[in-house]
């Protein structure tokens, strides 16, 4: 310091002291530290691991995104179920022509829709890979089981979807491999076993214990009806490979079927998502979008067979809004495909049953009369001895219960088939009619003599029916399976010939992101799906690829 | 009075034999020198040798020797003739004591000037008098003198006038005056002209005032302000800047005062809110740098940063606004324009790199005004515009609507409807602002007070802002002038009541523009309300549709309010204490604090989609930011004893941003209707309280150098260092960033041409670094509402660093014609490395989110500034100035080695309209879907005849202007000052969605000019290969158009050149003693368009922030506004 005065002085000429000094005292003074900083940067609204290691909230918690994660908020299940699956299983038509009326509903691929399901990755599998790194699957193996039967149930609908998807090796790399469907398929049934043994072994364990009930949207904690709901998951995946892998099928299902856990059976053990704010989907897009309408199907099979569960399901043409004079009051659907012209041109057909579908009525996974439906197709494929009749109807039943209707005589109608669809906008100027005579001559009564086939085409009409009004996924995927029920096919199909009206729309084409983001495994992943990326490639389990005459048996 | 008049006489000395300076100045160093500590010790040894020389050459050599300056009374040296002297070896006393030998002259040595004067006894005759003048009252006296310009040239017609009276005159044609003062105590005179700078001029007690008065060009020994509100001359500035008058501000008030400035500054691109009153300005210098974080300039007020942070409801970021984010105004339009005495932009990274962080994007300098000595001067101005929307979209009145349809799209009506309904709607806007201050001080105290109301109605009915602002700053000089206190307080309050929402909900304006054409509207006008008789009349909305889109205007209007109100503080202290005539310390500190709270009430009938339940909702949020800022500065001018000159500062500061703020949500709406308050909500087990509340900090020291050689070569040297808590967690926390610069003054060291009178070459390189947003670097779990954890799915990343730009810039600043012409040209480029990239890795990863530093992002352009005073006599003056400036924007790479290669600023969310980076690209690229075209360029159609598209998101174009120029004009005549500016935006392409909308309803004037003629002509192919010449309009615009239609079909050219700004004035003679001026204008702005091709004001934006760049989804139109001002000074 003297020297830099000394130097400071002998240029300038002045007296540089005391003064230079003390500025460089201050500022040494306010100086601060950076010692706070980490404190500083800490977001004082967030939640540390500490906060949350009572009540195993640090792994619990993760539960409810992932429960929530399988259906998505009302505006993720629009554009990852609404507008694809429950649209091409005849659930649901559109009145809104989003896209100048050129989207997923006349065949005209949208990229931002079909591409939302794949948030599954972030909202479902990054969840259990952050359970799984807390030691979960040794620690808490009843939570691990949990967190496995919800991973196979969210991939699934991703799988069904899109055919080969990323699964085994998630997480892992930034590129991430894709598994062939089969592949898929074989890792779902041992994720279950894992999950199943768990269960068992800690019902036994600790027979009334009920640990995950804080974090439970399903069974309010209830690891009995989980295991039901693992061994009813498990038929499900198996009936659907039935054509392509028997064997597996076969094996799988008598697993599902025998296990002394037992299968869903009646309506209140019902696998379904309420609570933590969870609205329903159909509640919402229904009446705060105004953008849902039933199919024709659906309405033309309900009224065909005089359905008692008709006016539950649906609210009649006008209700809401003003609807063609010719059709109001009655139940008329939308068929698929329908340009539907400008709004509201087509808002007063037919709309879901508000009353019934309520904000937060809870969301519906898997039913028991889905259940009954499968154990009468495995009685139909000789696997059990049970009686098929008796599964059949049960699974008729047991949905009419769980709409609070009585079936009345309709068991043993065996006339009534679907009807005609008349819609009285079509044809206007350049557009075709929708108008269309009834596809299907299935009734409802049990008839042990038909054939096999014709027996499978009436067990999954039920189950289509019985599986409304958010089982669209599973019921797209039956139908590829099966062939049935009989659905009217688009009215338009925008897509360049790609995808036939006649064979129906076959999977949903992989997000464009895919090919920005993990270009040379979606490169093999398309490789191995036996054709294009395109709406019109079948998957690995879809033998019948649309035909006409499908093959079941 | 200290620094600055000091180096001013020292750059007048070569004139000192031409030009009378008198007394004040003398008065002036002599109070400086009575606080100076340091005093001279005079080791310089001189040696002169001169025979009849005179006194001025030998003070000239001395001053050669000893690097003393002097200073002097011209005529003083004039009455003294020649010296003889030979001395050698002495002092610099001894030398002076020669010199002045048998002279009437003395000397006093101040730090290193020494002041020569005449002796005392020539202005005091005898002591007796002095007792005299003890006990007698003071006699008046007279005050003679002559105004000058720089060229020694007499001025007329300047007004002259002795401080805190109303005693003035004017100079006659010779540039003479003269006044009788009361006494001789304190007089200060105020010289002031149009055209020169304003002077003061300390009389003392001389009788006869020779004064000269400087053009008011950017001339020569300007001051300008720079960063940390440092004063520099501008001729060693190292880098562009432009400085702009508050009297620009005031001229034609807008209720945001950047508006003010738009079109008037090169490389600055404005671009006001599409929100009505009180809304946001989004300024942009040279070019968005950043990918994530703000791309706006940081605002200074005297040296220091204030916030302009939005209101607490944010700005809109989709067409869709389903939470109705509406604009609720930014920092800066809170001030009051009449407290501005000038504004600095510095558009590049060199001029503020000292500034850290936000400076990247460039500093915008204001400084205030303060209290004057000597004066009490009230201002007083009021104005008012009236507003009316610029243009109308433009409508059909033909074609009827659709049968159990809303659309227009029916048949031909029999008798055309009314043109359209905008009448039934916009009403005129109003804007009156009033504002006074007062302005006094002594030599010790300067005061000034300011109050401004600022009301305007907006042309969306309800739409209310209505702002007080009060201001009082404070100026103190204590220990003998050692000590500067400075206080400058601000109050803002400001109600904003109904700003318009934009983009598809809330909005009234798409019930508006998609009305049914042929019926009547004014029914929906007048009952927009019925009541509903099972509710006992609770009110209910009256619509034609319920269609989520739109409501009724007028429903919207009334029954869906929104309140934005803000109290903002601004309390500004310094203290700045010099220790000798080369050192000071300053402390400075500032609190800026806002206090936001916004409200929206949601009556019941208001559409379902915007509520929840039957019984209506409401949101509320409030949010209160705290700024404070503190810094140290100490700066030095050492004084070398050579042709070079040194001087600096050293300094730190701290930073520091808190936020805390509570928002309610709707929950399930309300319990009994209509009662917007927080015990009537609905909560299921979602809650819907959520709380906010962020903290960042930054710590900095640095220091600037400057060294000059002789007056023509400077060098600039800065540099910073930043410790930033938002870079906790990893090993970033402290960095550096440099900056250097050099000007030469080219006329010093070259002969040029003649009409050249200065020519400066100036280049700069900079770097700044901007930290990351607070709590990146440690991502927590959050709660949900309701209690749900979202649990973390980022994976910190402990390599995060700062983003670094990295800007050259090189430019040349040149005045011909005695500075009647000036060119100013400057080039610059700049980097922006190590952007803040947020980016969603492949689905397929598991993780949802990921933040890393890559990328770079280039701007390079050109700025040109002319002015040249066309007309300059003494009836008609006519300056007139164009600026030019173009920026090219490239995104040279985004993340390289890494999939993730596009960032979406704004999502399309189902609709038409995406905005996004990507390589290869620039910065708010519009993206949209194309129309399928066969190889030979045609459309392809469907079966249907519908044009098929290419179903995906390519890039349509850009909406950043290529190029703009301005073109401002100001005429004198007598009394009378014309002014008008023309400006244009060139290049560059924009969006409307209100276009597609209104198209596919039919309400168009389009889609019935199609229909008159039989359908529109294409280009196209059907599915079979056949040509189709033409469509069906119905066809062609339902697939076309709607809110996701094809984009490629609704792009605009943003080319928009208007008639800005048109001023007439007129200033009356002053009338009497009480009024000092009195100035009258009729004021325009907005008021033509020479060409706009898109169907809306492509300038005005959606959001202020990064998204919506260049999109129009039911925008509120730009206005055109008329009014008058009255500005009265007493």
């Amino acid at each position: 310091m003297k020297k830099i005065t000394f130097i400071l002085n002998k240029l300038t000429g002045f007296n540089i002291s005391l003064n230079f000094i003390l500025f460089i005292v201050l500022f040494m003074l306010f100086f601060g530290c950076t010692k706070k900083f980490e404190s500083f940067n800490t977001n004082p609204t967030g939640i540390t691991a500490q906060q949350l290691k009572y009540d195993f909230n640090n792994i619990g918690l993760y539960y409810i995104g992932i429960q929530k994660g399988i259906y998505g908020s009302p505006s993720q299940y629009q554009v990852r179920q609404n507008l694809n699956a429950d649209n091409y299983c005849g659930y649901y038509q559109s009145n809104n022509p989003f896209r100048g009326n050129l989207n997923n509903q006349n065949y005209l691929m949208v990229d931002g829709w079909n591409g939302s399901i794949y948030g599954a990755y972030s909202e479902i599998m990054g969840p259990i890979r952050k359970i799984s790194s807390l030691d979960t699957r040794t620690e808490a193996p009843d939570f691990w089981a949990i967190a496995m039967i919800l991973q196979v149930q969210a991939m699934s609908r991703v799988t069904d979807c899109f055919g080969p998807i990323p699964y085994s090796k998630v997480g892992l790399s930034n590129t991430t491999p894709y598994d062939s469907q089969k592949d898929v398929y074989n890792l779902f049934f041992a994720q279950l076993d894992t999950a199943v043994s768990n269960l068992q072994a800690y019902i036994a364990a600790f027979p009334v214990a009920k640990p995950f009930a804080k974090f439970d949207m399903v069974y309010k904690g209830n690891y009995a009806q989980w295991l039901k709901y693992a061994n009813s998951l498990r038929l499900r995946l198996a009936m659907r490979i039935v054509n392509i892998d028997p064997e597996t099928a076969k094996i799988q299902a008598l697993l599902a079927i025998n296990n002394p856990g037992g299968l869903i059976e009646a309506n209140k053990d019902n696998a379904a998502i309420s609570g933590f704010g969870f609205v329903n989907p159909i509640w919402h897009i229904g009446t705060l979008f105004g953008d849902i309408n039933c199919e024709a199907s659906l309405t033309t099979f309900l009224n065909g067979y005089n359905d008692p569960r008709l006016p539950k399901y649906c609210g009649p043409a006008g209700e809401i809004v003003p609807a063609p004079p010719s059709i109001t009051g009655k139940y008329v659907g939308i068929r698929v495909g329908t340009p539907v012209g400008a709004l509201p041109m087509y808002r007063g057909y037919t709309q879901p049953n508000y009353e019934v579908q309520q904000q937060f009525s809870p969301t519906i996974i898997m039913n028991a009369a889905e259940v009954w439906f499968l154990r009468a197709e495995a009685a139909l494929r000789g696997w059990t001895a049970e009686n098929i009749q008796d599964d059949y109807e049960t699974g008729i039943n047991t949905s009419m219960a769980q709409w609070g209707v009585s079936a009345g005589d309709y068991l043993d109608d065996n006339t009534s088939t679907q009807a005609n669809y008349v819609d009285p906008l079509t044809p206007t100027a350049g557009v075709p009619n929708a108008s269309i005579n009834a596809v299907s001559t299935i009734t409802i009564k049990w008839n042990p003599a038909a054939t096999n086939e014709r027996k499978l085409e009436r067990i999954i009409t039920q189950k289509w029916i019985a599986m409304w009004p958010t089982g669209g996924s599973e019921a797209w995927a039956e139908y590829r399976r099966t062939g049935y029920p009989r659905l009217f096919p688009v009215v338009v199909n925008n897509s360049g010939g790609t995808i036939s009206t006649d064979l129906h729309i076959r999977r949903i084409p992989y997000p464009s992101s895919e090919y920005t983001n993990n270009p040379t495994e979606i490169a093999t992943a398309v490789s191995s799906l036996g054709g294009p990326d395109n709406g019109a490639t079948p998957v690995w389990w879809d033998t019948n690829k649309g035909s006409a005459n499908p093959v079941n048996f | 009075m200290d620094l600055k008049v000091h180096y001013r006489c020292r750059l007048l000395l070569p004139e000192l034999s031409k030009q009378t300076l008198r007394i004040m100045k003398l008065i002036a160093v002599i109070l400086f020198a009575a606080c100076i500590q340091v005093s001279a010790r005079g080791y310089s040894q001189i040696t002169l040798s001169e025979n009849n020389a005179p006194l001025q050459k030998v003070f000239k050599e001395i001053q050669k020797q000893s690097g003393y300056d002097f200073v002097s009374t011209s005529e003083a040296l004039k009455e003294a003739g020649t010296v003889t002297i030979k001395v050698r070896n002495v002092s610099l006393q001894k030398a002076l004591e020669e010199c002045l030998k048998g002279k009437p002259l003395t000397y006093v040595i101040i730090g290193k000037t020494v002041v020569v004067q005449a002796k005392e006894e020539n202005y005091y005759n005898t002591s007796n008098n002095l007792v005299a003048l003890e006990t007698l009252p003071p006699p008046p006296i007279e005050i003679h003198g002559r105004v000058v310009n720089q060229q020694g040239e007499p001025l007329q017609n300047v007004s002259v006038l002795i401080a805190g009276t109303k005693i003035g005159t004017t100079t006659n044609a010779d540039g003479r005056f003269s006044l009788t003062a009361p006494d001789d105590k304190n007089i200060v005179l105020e010289v002031s002209s149009v055209g020169y700078q304003a002077k003061e001029v300390n009389v003392g007690k001389q009788t006869e005032v020779n004064i000269i008065l400087e053009t008011d060009v950017a001339g020569l020994n300007e001051v300008v302000v720079t960063a940390l509100g440092v004063q520099r001359s501008a001729k060693s500035l190292v880098y562009a800047n432009q400085m702009v008058k508050g009297s620009e501000l005031t001229e034609v008030k807008n209720d945001n005062l950047m508006n003010s400035l738009n079109g008037k500054l090169a490389g600055v691109t404005i671009s006001p809110s599409a929100s009505g009153v009180g809304g946001s300005a989004k300024v942009i210098l040279r070019g968005s740098k950043n990918a994530f974080g703000s791309n706006q300039p940081l605002y200074v007020i005297d040296g220091v940063p204030i916030s302009n942070s939005s209101n607490a409801n944010g700005q809109p970021n989709s067409v869709w606004t389903t939470g109705g984010q509406v604009d609720g105004g930014d920092g800066i339009s809170n001030l009051n324009p009449e407290d501005i005495e000038s504004i600095n932009v510095l558009q590049g990274a060199a001029g503020a790199a000292l500034y850290g962080s936000q400076a990247a994007n460039g500093v915008i300098l204001i400084t205030t005004k303060k209290g004057k000595i000597g004066t009490a001067k009230i201002n007083f101005s009021s104005s008012y515009t009236n507003q009316a929307i610029a243009y109308e979209p433009k409508f059909q009145n033909k074609y009827g609507v659709i049968p159990n349809g809303i659309q227009s799209w029916g048949a031909l009506l029999t008798t055309p409807a009314k043109e359209d309904n905008l009448s039934d709607f916009y009403q005129h806007g109003q804007n009156t602002t009033t504002a006074v201050s007062f302005s006094s001080g002594s030599r010790l105290a300067q005061t000034y007070f300011s109050y401004a109301n600022t009301t305007a109605n907006g042309v969306e009915p309800a739409n209310k802002l209505v702002r007080n602002n009060f201001t009082f700053r404070e100026i103190g000089h204590f220990l003998n002038d050692k000590l500067t206190v400075d206080v400058n307080t601000n109050y803002v309050q400001q109600n904003l009541d109904n700003t318009p929402a934009l983009g598809f909900f809330l909005n009234p304006l798409t019930g508006l523009y998609l009305f049914p054409v042929g019926t009547d509207i004014t029914e929906y006008k007048n009952q927009y309300a019925v009541p509903v008789p099972e509710r006992n009349g609770l009110l209910t909305q009256n619509w034609i549709t319920s269609e989520v889109h739109q409501q009724n205007p007028w429903w919207i209007l009334h029954k869906i309010p929104n309140y934005s109100t803000r109290n903002r503080l601004i309390i500004n202290a310094s203290m700045k204490y010099d220790f000798t005539s080369w050192l000071y310390l300053q402390v400075r500190g500032n609190i800026d604090r806002v206090s936001d709270i916004f409200q929206r009430d949601l009556y019941s009938g208001t559409n379902p989609v915007n509520v929840q339940g039957t019984n209506g909702a409401f949101t509320r949020s409030d949010l209160t930011r705290t700024q404070k800022y503190g810094d140290v500065i100490a700066s030095l001018k050492i004084p070398f004893k050579s042709s070079f000159k040194l001087d600096g500062l050293l300094g730190v500061s701290n930073t520091d941003v808190t936020t805390d703020g509570t928002s309610m949500g709707q929950g399930l709406g309300l319990i009994i209707p209509n009662i917007f308050i927080a015990q009537n909500v609905a909560t299921s087990v979602t809650s819907n309280v959520s709380n906010s509340s962020t903290h960042s900090q930054i710590q900095s020291a640095f220091g600037s150098l400057n060294l000059s050689y002789n007056d023509w070569l400077f060098l600039n040297i800065t540099g910073r260092n930043d410790w930033s808590s938002n870079l906790a967690f990893t090993s970033n926390i402290s960095y550096f960033y440099p900056s250097t610069g050099l000007s030469i003054i080219l006329n010093q060291v070259l002969k040029l041409p003649k009409f050249i009178t200065f020519a400066k070459a100036r280049g700069s390189y900079a770097e700044v670094a901007t930290s990351v947003p607070q709590y990146i670097t440690n991502p927590l779990n959050s709660l949900s509402e309701g209690g749900g954890v979202n649990f973390n799915l980022v994976e910190p990343n402990p390599q995060l660093k700062p983003t670094n730009t990295k800007s050259i810039e090189a430019g040349i600043d040149l005045r011909f014609f005695d500075d009647r012409a000036s060119l100013n040209f400057t080039w610059y480029k700049s980097n922006t490395y190590n952007q803040f990239i947020q980016y969603t890795p492949a689905a397929s990863t598991g993780y949802s989110v990921g933040y890393l530093n890559a990328g770079n992002i280039q701007n390079t352009g050109v700025e040109l500034l002319f002015t040249y005073d066309v007309v300059k006599s003494k009836l008609l003056r006519w300056n007139t100035s164009i600026n030019y400036s173009n920026n090219k924007n490239v995104i040279i790479e985004l993340n390289p080695g890494a999939p993730h290669g596009t960032i979406i600023l704004t999502g399309s969310a189902g609709n038409a309209y995406q905005s996004a980076l990507e390589k290869g690209g620039s910065w708010a690229d519009i993206y949209g879907i194309k129309f399928s075209r066969s190889k030979s360029g045609q459309i392809i159609l469907n079966n249907n005849n519908q044009p098929i598209n290419n179903n995906k998101f390519v890039k349509l174009g850009n909406p950043n202007p290529r190029w703009q120029m301005g073109w401002n004009n100001t005429l004198n005549y007598k009394n009378f000052t014309l002014s008008f500016l023309i400006d244009g935006k060139f290049g560059g392409h924009v969006m409307s969605m209100t276009q597609m909308l209104m198209d596919s309803y039919g309400t168009s004037k389009a889609s019935a000019d199609a229909r008159d003629n039989g359908g529109l002509e294409v280009n196209a192919v059907d599915p079979n290969g056949t040509a189709v010449s033409t469509i069906d309009a119905f066809n062609w615009y339902s697939s076309v158009g709607g809110r996701s239609g094809i984009g490629e079909a609704y792009m605009y050219s943003a080319t928009v050149v208007k008639l800005r700004q048109l001023i007439l004035g007129y200033n009356f003679p002053i009338v009497n003693n009480f009024i000092k001026s009195i100035r009258l204008s009729l004021i325009g702005s907005n008021l033509l368009y020479f060409s706009k091709n898109a169907p809306y004001d492509p300038e005005i934006t959606m959001s202020t922030g990064n998204g919506m760049t260049g999109v129009d989804a039911f925008n509120l139109p730009a206005t055109r506004n008329v009014g008058a001002q009255l500005n009265i000074s007493f």
